[in-house]
C-alpha cells in the first residue's frame, strides 16, 4: 500500500493526493529542482565535450590523411597549412580548451568536410532527425502503451500472446534489417510506400520555419507538400519505432499487471467505479512512472537507430552527417554531433525527472 | 470486471488500429506521387520534366575551385564550363568548349587558347578572358583540392579573346587537365561580389553552394551535403545542345536502395551498383557496364627496413606470376578488365590488353626459389570498408592469399578502416598493400607518380635513386610533345615498370550504370562519371 494514500484512494491520481502534495511544492519549489538539474546538466555537457574530444583523438588515423587528396598529401607545406587552418597543429590540451571556449561562445568550430560552421550544419540536419525520431517516439508511445494495456487486460489470452510475441520480435529484430525488408516489401513489392528522401523528387520544400517538413508545410498551407512529407515519414518512422513499441508494450504490460493487483484497485472495483475510470485514473497513472523511465531511455535508442534507418531511407539527418563525419575524422563535426545528442539525452532526462514529480507527489516530497 | 476489461481492451485496440491506418494512408498518399518521375519523366507536383539520379554522395562543396570529389565533379560539369572538354567518353583527345581552339607550343610550355565568341553566363553576361584568368588564378592560389592541377602555371590574356597558360617546364598534359570541372570558369563579377578572391582568403564558397555562377546548361537550385542536390535548367544557356530536363535531382542513396529505386521507377539513373546488384535487371532498364579508370594494384615495399621479403626483386616476380588475374576478373564481374599496366585501358599510352601479366605457378615457384626465401610470410594491408565501383577489397585480398599459398607464400590479411589503412599506405609503412589509383586527369603523365622517388613510388619504399635509368626515362617521357610520340613512350615506360617495379597492376573494375528506358545519351566518363547535359529523354 502506498504510504501517502488511504485504502481505496489512488496514490497519485486521486484529488486527495494532489491536495496533499501542494504544500510540498512550497517547501521544495520546482524552480529549485530545475535550477539544480540544469546546473548538473551543464556540468555533464562539459563532460560530454571532454569525452567526445578524447575518444575522437584516440581513434587511429590522421584527419589530414582522411580529408586531403592524394596529391595534396604529397605537399608537406599544404598539409601544414591545412593542419594550421583547423587548429590541429596545437597541443591536444590547448585544442580542447580552444574548442570548449568556442562552444561556450556558441561556436562549435568549422567542419572539415563541409567547410561550414558546424552549428550551421547541425541546424540543417537536426530538424530532419527530430522529425523522424519525434514521429517514431509519438507512434511508440501511443502504440506501445495501448498494446501493453491490452495485453495486461487480456492476460494469457490470445491477444496477450500475440502482442507478447510481436513485441519480442520488435525488440529482437535488428533495425537495419527491418528497414531493408520494410523498404523492399512496402516500397518495391506492394508499391504503397514512397521512395527515398523526405519529399518526392523535384518537389520544393516548404518555407523553413521549424525545419520539420510536415509542420512547415501545414504552416504554409501547402497540403500537397504535407501529404508527400507525411508519406515519406511514415515508413521510416514505423521501422524506427518498432523496437520502442516492443519495449514499451512489455514494460506497460508488467506495470499495469502489477497495479491491477493492488488493494486500491480492488477497492475501486468493489465501489463499482466504471472500468474506464479505474483504468485511466488509477491504473495508468500509477503505471506511468516506469513507462516514462523506459520511454526516456528508448528515445536514446531511437537517436542511435537513426544512423542506419537514415542511410537506408536516404534521410538527410544527423545520423548520416555523423557517419560521414566520423569516417572522415572530421573532429569538430563529430564533437558537435556528440554535444547535440548528449544535450538531447540531458533534456529528455530532465523532462522525465520533472514528469516523475508531476505524476507522483512522493517524488516531490522526497 | 472481465466484461469491462474486454470492452476496454476493444476500445484501447481501436486507437493503434486507427493510428496504423493513418500512417498507412500517409505512406500511400506519398507513394502515388513518387512514381510520377518514372512514368513520364515528370516531376512531382509541378508538371516539369525531372531527372532523378541516385548516387552514394562523396560531396564536400559545389565551389568548382574546391571540388575534387566524384559527386562534386558531376555537379561541376553540369553547372560550369571549362576551356576544353572531351567528346563523350573519349579521353584520348581534348576538344574545344569555351575555347574554340587551342595550340600547344613546340616546347610544350605554352598553351594558347582562343575564346569562343557568344558564350554567356547564366545571367546573360559574356564569358570574357578576364573571367578565365580570374577563375584559373583563383583555383591555383586558393590552395583548394584541385590547386595542384595548375601548379606553376601562369595564366594571362594577351588579347580580349585569347588566354595563354605558361609553365616553366614542358607540360603537354595541360590540354588534358583543362577539362577537369574543378577548372570551371566563374562569372568573376558575380563571384567577386560574393566574396571571391584569387587567394586563400576567398569567402565565396557559401554563395557558390547556394547558387552557381557559371555558363553551364544547369544551375544549382538547392544543395544539401548529405541529402540531395537539385539542379535547374539554365534557360539562358548559350550552347547548341540545350538542357533537356527542367530539373535534375541528385540524391544521396545507398547502393541497395538505388537498385530498388531504379527498378520501381522512383529514379532514372543508379550510379553505384555492383556486379551482383545489376544481375537479372528487368529488360525495361538499360544496364551499361564499362571498365572504370580505377586501377587496383598490389604494392610490395622496397624498403628493407619495412620488409626484407618484399624488397627482394625475385619475390615480387613470384607474386606477379602467382596471381590469378582471370580469377580476380570473375570476382569483379562482367565488364571489368585486367589492367595491362598502371595506365588504364581507355587512356593515351595504355598498353594493349594482351600485355598484362599472366599466371604461371611454376614460374612463380622458380622465382621464389631464386629469391632464397623459404616459406615467406607477408602482411597484406588494405582498407576494409572501401569499395571501388561497388567492389570490396576483401574478396580480392582473399583470392590473392589463396593464389599465393599455391606458390608457397603465406599472406596474412590485415584489413583496417580506411583512415587507419591510409596512414600506413601514405607513410610508406606497408609491407604489401592492396590499393587503387583513380586518375586526377586522363593523361598518362598522371601515372609518373609510380616511379621511384615520386608520390606512389615512395609509398612502396621506392626511393629516388633506386632505379636511375627508369627515373631518367620518366623525365624524358614527361617532356615529350605530340600524341603519337607520347603514346609510344608511355607504353615503353609501362613495359619496364611491369618488369621491374614493385607494383603489380591487377584489374579495372566495371562501372555499372543502370538507367530507365526513357533516358538517352548516357556515357561513363573516367573524370566526371556522367555528363548530365548529355542525358536526353525518349
Amino acid at each position: 500500500m502506498s504510504p501517502t494514500s488511504a485504502p481505496g484512494k489512488a496514490p497519485a491520481g486521486g484529488t486527495a493526493g494532489r491536495r496533499a502534495a501542494r504544500p510540498g511544492v512550497h517547501r521544495h519549489p520546482l524552480t529549485r529542482f530545475l535550477v539544480r538539474r540544469v546546473a548538473t546538466a551543464l556540468l555533464l555537457a562539459v563532460g560530454i565535450t571532454l569525452v567526445t574530444f578524447v575518444l575522437t583523438n584516440l581513434v587511429p588515423g590522421d584527419p589530414a590523411t582522411a580529408n586531403l587528396g592524394q596529391r595534396a598529401l604529397g605537399d608537406p607545406a599544404l598539409v601544414a597549412q591545412w593542419r594550421a587552418e583547423h587548429g590541429l597543429d596545437e597541443p591536444l590540451p590547448k585544442q580542447y580548451l580552444l574548442h570548449l571556449s568556442g562552444v561556450l561562445q556558441g561556436d562549435l568550430g568549422t567542419s572539415q568536410q563541409s567547410h561550414r560552421p558546424v552549428a550551421e550544419d547541425l541546424a540543417e540536419f537536426v530538424p530532419a532527425t527530430i522529425e523522424l525520431a519525434g514521429a517514431a517516439i509519438v507512434v511508440s508511445l501511443i502504440l506501445g502503451v495501448a498494446f501493453g494495456v491490452i495485453a495486461a487486460l487480456r492476460r494469457d489470452r490470445l491477444a496477450d500472446q500475440v502482442l507478447r510475441v510481436t513485441s519480442l520480435i520488435g525488440i529482437s529484430v535488428p533495425t537495419f534489417w527491418l528497414a531493408l525488408v520494410a523498404f523492399y516489401i512496402f516500397f518495391f513489392r506492394l508499391q504503397i510506400a514512397p521512395g527515398s528522401g523526405r519529399l518526392d523528387p523535384g518537389m520544393t520544400p516548404p518555407p523553413k520555419v521549424t525545419g520539420l517538413h510536415t509542420v512547415d508545410a501545414v504552416l504554409a498551407g501547402q497540403w500537397d507538400v504535407f501529404a508527400s512529407a507525411a508519406g515519406h515519414l511514415a515508413l521510416p518512422a514505423l521501422v524506427l519505432a518498432l523496437y520502442t513499441i516492443g519495449l514499451l508494450t512489455r514494460f506497460t504490460r508488467s506495470a499495469v499487471l502489477e497495479v491491477l493487483g493492488q488493494d486500491y484497485v480492488r477497492a475501486a472495483r468493489a465501489k463499482g467505479l466504471p472500468g474506464r475510470t479505474i483504468l485511466f485514473r488509477y491504473v495508468l497513472r500509477s503505471a506511468l512512472v516506469p513507462i516514462i523511465t523506459v520511454a526516456g531511455l528508448a528515445f536514446g535508442s531511437l537517436l542511435s537507430g537513426t544512423v542506419l534507418v537514415e542511410a537506408i531511407f536516404a534521410w538527410p539527418g544527423i545520423g548520416q552527417y555523423a557517419y560521414k563525419s566520423a569516417t572522415a575524422l572530421d573532429l569538430p563535426a563529430v564533437m558537435g554531433v556528440g554535444l547535440v545528442v548528449g544535450a538531447v539525452y540531458l533534456v529528455i532526462n530532465l523532462i522525465v525527472d520533472v514528469l516523475y514529480g508531476v505524476i507522483d507527489p512522493r517524488v516531490r516530497l522526497s | 470486471m472481465a466484461t469491462r476489461s474486454r470492452r476496454l481492451a476493444t476500445k484501447a485496440a481501436l486507437l493503434p488500429v486507427m493510428l496504423t491506418g493513418a500512417l498507412a494512408l500517409a505512406a500511400c498518399s506519398g507513394g502515388g506521387s513518387s512514381t510520377a518521375p518514372a512514368s513520364g519523366g515528370a516531376g512531382a507536383g509541378s508538371g516539369a520534366k525531372t531527372l532523378v539520379i541516385d548516387t552514394s554522395f562523396d560531396l564536400k562543396t559545389a565551389d568548382p575551385g574546391r571540388t575534387y570529389e566524384p559527386t562534386g565533379l558531376i555537379i561541376g560539369k553540369a553547372t560550369y564550363e571549362t576551356l576544353l572538354t572531351f567528346d563523350g567518353a573519349d579521353v584520348t583527345k581534348p576538344v574545344p568548349a569555351l575555347a574554340e581552339s587551342y595550340e600547344l607550343s613546340g616546347d610544350g610550355k605554352t598553351v594558347t587558347l582562343k575564346l569562343r565568341p557568344g558564350a554567356t553566363f547564366s545571367d546573360g553576361s559574356p564569358v570574357t578572358a578576364e573571367d578565365v584568368v580570374f577563375s584559373l588564378n583563383r583555383v591555383r592560389d586558393m590552395k583548394g583540392s584541385p590547386s595542384f592541377l595548375l601548379d606553376g602555371v601562369e595564366v594571362a590574356s594577351p588579347g580580349a579573346d585569347t588566354v595563354t597558360l605558361t609553365s616553366a617546364k614542358p607540360n603537354p598534359a595541360l590540354p588534358y587537365i583543362l577539362p577537369n570541372p574543378g577548372l570551371g570558369i566563374l562569372n568573376s563579377k558575380v563571384a567577386k561580389a560574393n566574396g571571391a578572391t584569387a587567394d586563400a582568403s576567398d569567402k565565396a564558397e557559401k554563395y557558390l553552394n547556394s547558387a552557381s555562377a557559371g555558363s553551364g546548361p544547369y544551375m544549382i537550385e538547392s544543395f544539401n551535403l548529405t541529402g540531395q542536390v537539385v539542379l535547374k535548367k539554365n534557360t539562358n544557356y548559350w550552347g547548341q545542345n540545350k538542357p533537356v530536363y527542367d530539373k535534375v535531382v541528385l540524391r544521396n542513396v545507398e547502393a541497395a536502395t538505388q537498385r530498388l529505386n531504379v527498378q520501381r521507377g522512383d529514379s532514372h539513373v543508379a550510379l553505384n551498383l555492383s556486379g551482383d546488384q545489376v544481375a537479372n535487371m528487368p529488360a525495361t532498364l538499360q544496364v551499361k557496364k564499362t571498365p572504370s579508370a580505377n586501377m587496383i594494384f598490389l604494392l610490395n615495399s622496397q624498403n628493407p627496413k619495412i620488409s626484407k621479403i618484399t624488397s627482394n626483386p625475385k619475390f615480387v616476380e613470384a607474386v606477379r606470376k602467382g596471381v590469378d588475374y582471370k580469377g580476380l576478373l570473375e570476382l569483379a564481374g562482367e565488364g571489368s578488365v585486367q589492367a595491362p599496366g598502371v595506365i588504364p585501358s581507355m587512356m593515351l599510352g595504355a598498353l594493349p590488353p594482351d600485355a598484362g601479366a599472366t599466371r604461371d605457378v611454376e614460374g612463380a615457384k622458380a622465382a621464389l626459389k631464386e629469391s632464397g626465401l623459404t616459406n615467406p610470410t607477408v602482411k597484406l594491408e588494405y582498407p576494409s570498408e572501401l569499395t571501388v565501383n561497388g567492389l570490396s577489397f576483401q574478396p580480392l585480398a582473399e583470392r590473392i592469399q589463396a593464389n599465393l599459398k599455391e606458390v608457397g607464400i603465406t599472406v596474412d590479411l590485415t584489413p583496417a578502416p580506411v583512415t587507419t589503412a591510409l596512414d600506413n599506405y601514405r607513410n610508406g609503412k606497408e609491407e604489401m598493400g592492396l590499393w587503387y589509383w583513380g586518375p586526377d586527369y586522363p593523361d598518362p603523365s598522371d601515372y609518373l607518380v609510380f616511379l621511384p622517388g615520386k608520390l606512389v613510388g615512395l609509398r612502396a619504399g621506392w626511393a629516388e635513386g633506386a632505379d636511375t635509368a627508369l627515373e631518367a626515362e620518366g623525365e624524358r617521357v614527361a617532356a615529350i610533345v605530340g600524341d603519337d610520340k607520347r603514346k609510344t613512350a608511355y607504353a615503353d615506360l609501362q613495359t619496364k615498370l611491369n618488369a621491374q617495379s614493385p607494383f603489380i597492376p591487377l584489374i579495372q573494375p566495371t562501372q555499372n550504370i543502370v538507367t530507365a528506358a526513357s533516358v538517352t545519351g548516357l556515357e561513363y566518363h573516367p573524370v566526371w562519371t556522367v555528363d548530365v547535359a548529355d542525358l536526353g529523354a525518349r
